[in-house]
């Protein structure tokens, strides 16, 4: 067994020798990290955007909440909750592959990501930055020719 | 160069005994890659144990301990030094031995008739080093979820911290396993 052992390092070692393993860039890891906060960031967007438009429906239509629920839903910006999905899946895969071994579990990075969403964007609508945002936003365009 | 490098591997490893785990990391990351092999020196024997409990073949734990090494070479920069390098290098081992488990499947089944609860004091009857070696042999008859738990216990010395992190479990988790593959111990290895 001590002569596999031996063989074992020298085999690793022989490898990092002639450059086949190198050991991957922290920018890696930090890729990872960017893309899935970019996406925790767009999800809050999209559910602060998400709510807001519910709320105004409610209010300004009442009892014809679900013929709104279809105009919202055809004129909805996909690409945002899409964007969103997308680079949380692609930065938790990066986290995951390569910061394989610390404690993390991946239902709590779900629910937790969930919780910071819904929390932020009911922040976010009772300070009335939504406001602000529907003005200024990258979704003011949407929201325009919604009201319109 | 061959040379050198031998010799350098030589003084590294009488060198870098007062170094910690962690600070030699930092020496592979920052100064030399060399000093990788202070690294494995210091794990192979263990890890290899610990792979050859969990798949139960000493070849496959071979190639499960080289492709772990490879792995924890690729990735030592997402290593953050502030935590034990220990655990995550095992983290890693059980990793790369559960894949390799899942792909040639060896688990061995619960028996129906096990009764976990208990109201005796089992630390009394297993006295860590006492038991150790019984571990050791009776390791394969029970199924992999508790006897994991158990090598790392008795046979790696791993405290329950530990072996939180290793396994990704809570702390409670690890008790209640380790406690339930004391009651297998007893039921199925003392009776054979």
């Amino acid at each position: 067994m001590s002569k596999e052992l031996k063989n074992i390092t020298g085999a690793v070692m022989g490898k990092i020798h002639h450059g086949e393993i190198k050991m991957r860039s922290r920018l890696y890891y930090i890729l990872g990290s960017v893309l899935a906060m970019s996406g925790l960031a767009a999800s809050i967007i999209v559910a602060l955007f998400f709510v807001s438009l519910t709320k105004f429906m409610l209010r300004a239509h009442g009892p014809m909440g679900s013929f709104r629920l279809e105009q919202l839903i055809s004129s909805f910006p996909w690409w945002a909750p899409i964007f969103a999905i997308f680079s949380l899946v692609i930065g938790l895969w990066l986290l995951r592959k390569h910061e394989f071994a610390y404690k993390r579990q991946p239902w709590m990075i779900i629910v937790g990501f969930v919780v910071t969403i819904l929390i932020v964007g009911l922040i976010i609508d009772m300070a009335g930055l939504d406001e602000i945002w529907l003005r200024h936003g990258p979704m003011k365009g949407f929201m325009r020719s919604y009201f319109d | 160069m061959y040379i050198e490098r031998i010799l350098c591997n030589m003084s590294c490893m009488i060198n870098n005994e007062k170094f910690t785990d962690e600070e030699i990391v930092e020496k592979v990351r920052s100064v030399d890659q060399e000093f990788y092999v202070v690294i494995m020196e210091r794990y192979q024997d263990k890890l290899l144990r610990y792979a050859a409990n969990i798949t139960r073949d000493e070849d496959m734990a071979v190639d499960v301990l080289q492709e772990s090494f490879i792995k924890a070479f690729i990735s030592l920069k997402s290593f953050d030094v502030k935590k034990k390098f220990s655990s995550w290098i095992y983290r890693i081992v059980h990793n790369e031995a559960m894949n390799s488990v899942k792909k040639y499947s060896k688990e061995i089944p619960l028996p129906d008739n096990v009764d976990f609860r208990s109201d005796e004091d089992l630390e009394d009857d297993f006295k860590q080093k006492e038991t150790a070696a019984k571990v050791s042999k009776c390791l394969g008859k029970i199924p992999l979820l508790y006897s994991e738990s158990l090598a790392l216990y008795f046979i790696e010395e791993k405290s329950y911290e530990e072996i939180s992190d290793i396994l990704q479990i809570p702390m409670g988790t690890v008790a209640i396993r380790i406690n339930r593959a004391k009651i297998l111990m007893r039921n199925i290895c003392q009776k054979n």
